[in-house]
């Protein structure tokens, strides 16, 4: 009667581990040969200066890349494959830190391709997406076969952006939770330094009012990835990273942005409630200004892509 | 035998733990689907405990950009009291909330953004009963 009692035990104590392997999926764990390396050595091991929280804050607030690849399709600027990061060079990237900032910039491409339904071009994109999460063991949050399906049968664009955009947002949660925010950091900053790069070289072209504003509006923005990012400037890549993102703000000093306040609105539209914000925001940025922040960003994009 | 026991206990517990997060994704999945004409931005999960003397709240800061439409869609999980009340606030004053003077509830919010900046949805459950919800951050294809 023990003896099976044994057996009951072992066989539901077998289930559940089964279960669990599975649930938590081949990412959890970093394979090297035969030996099992936790998470938390690939984690950040060092005193952050701002609390886990307050990064998770900061990295949330900042914008995600498809606003500003909508922004660029309703404006009528055609699409540019041009504009979009190689593919190629995915065996240089060779380090998480390379591989997080690249990621960031595959996924804001990824944005840009959904937004104009450019889905024969998003394979190879996704392709890369997918060995970059796997090699820094996020990939299970990626749903490449069904973004596959989605985009090589060119039904339900919707879906195939949200599928898109929440792969990414859970691939951030988890790496916060997991203590990664490092890779989480990189990740958000190749994001919208990509969504920055794409933004001002189409106003290169076309120097469409509502573009400028929202690429002048996001001096906002740089306080708070430079704070993320000197969270680890003990490691001489972020280090590096700050720099780069100081020299874009530095040409960011020429923009000056002012307000009117107003006082909001509402009303009530087929169930929904509309707040019309009254407030106005005025944006103040030269020619010169403008050329020059073109110019910095270009220059940190270009160095991320070659990392 | 106790200690096998135990080990029986924390895989249970475990795997409620897991049920409980795939239940969340899935009401994200279904909440996300009833955005309508909108596109998914992000999603906020959430689960507050019951309290009558100060109702739980939890608050989500996010940047939201000049010249774009949002909208924040609501969807309650079942098996709670809880019904979600969410606000939209700039600092300290409420923009807009889902709940209507009478106590009714509107499906989504919308917001006209007129100025880049910081802003925070908060959420917490009508009368601080017990609920989980999750609202999804969407913008509207103008």
């Amino acid at each position: 009667m023990k003896r099976n009692w044994f057996k009951i035990v072992f066989v539901v104590f077998f289930a559940g581990a089964i279960t669990l392997a599975g649930c938590s999926g081949d990412g959890s764990k970093k394979k090297s040969g035969d030996i099992e390396i936790p998470d938390e050595i690939f984690g950040d091991d060092k005193p952050l200066m701002i609390s886990q929280e307050a990064m998770g804050d900061i990295i949330d607030n900042i914008s995600s890349p498809v606003e500003m690849a909508a922004l660029l399709k309703s404006t009528g600027v055609p699409f540019s494959q041009k504009l979009l990061a190689s593919t190629d060079r995915l065996d240089d990237l060779n380090t998480n830190f390379k591989q997080a900032l690249n990621l960031g910039v595959y996924g804001c491409d990824l944005g840009y391709l959904n937004m104009y339904e450019k889905t024969g071009s998003v394979i190879n994109n996704m392709t890369a997406i997918k060995s970059l999460a796997n090699e820094l063991r996020i990939g299970q949050f990626f749903d490449f076969n069904t973004i596959k399906r989605l985009a090589t049968n060119n039904e339900n664009l919707d879906s195939l952006m949200y599928i898109s955009v929440s792969s990414f947002n859970n691939m951030d949660e988890y790496l916060r939770q997991s203590n990664r925010s490092n890779i989480s950091s990189l990740i958000v900053t190749g994001m919208w330094i990509e969504g920055m790069y794409l933004a001002t070289q189409v106003v290169k072209e076309a120097p469409k009012k509502d573009v400028v504003e929202r690429i002048a509006d996001q001096k906002l923005v740089l306080n708070d990835l430079i704070l993320i990012l000197k969270n680890y400037k003990g490691d001489a890549n972020f280090n590096e990273l700050v720099k780069d993102v100081e020299s874009i703000k530095k040409e960011y000093e020429g923009v000056k942005i002012t307000y009117e306040m107003g006082e909001p609105e509402a009303k009530e539209v087929d169930g929904m409630l509309i707040i019309v914000q009254n407030d106005k925001q005025h944006i103040d940025v030269s020619d010169e200004t403008l050329a020059r922040i073109i110019d910095a960003i270009a220059t940190v994009r270009n160095k991320i892509i070659n990392l | 035998m106790k200690k096998v026991l135990n080990i029986l206990l924390t895989l249970l517990i475990a795997l409620q733990f897991s049920n409980a997060l795939a239940q969340s994704d899935e009401l994200v999945n279904v909440c996300a689907l009833g955005i309508g004409n909108a596109t998914y931005l992000k999603d906020y999960k959430v689960k507050l405990s019951a309290s009558s003397v100060s109702p739980p709240s939890a608050k989500f800061n996010v940047i939201l950009n000049k010249g774009t439409m949002y909208k924040i869609t609501v969807c309650n999980a079942e098996g709670y009291a809880g019904e979600a009340v969410v606000q939209l606030m700039e600092n300290a004053t409420i923009l807009g909330t889902n709940i209507k003077a009478d106590g009714s509830f509107v499906t989504a919010i919308g917001f006209q953004c007129q100025k880049t900046g910081m802003y925070s949805i908060n959420v917490s459950f009508k009368d601080g009963k017990e609920g989980a919800a999750v609202a999804i951050l969407s913008y509207i294809n103008m």
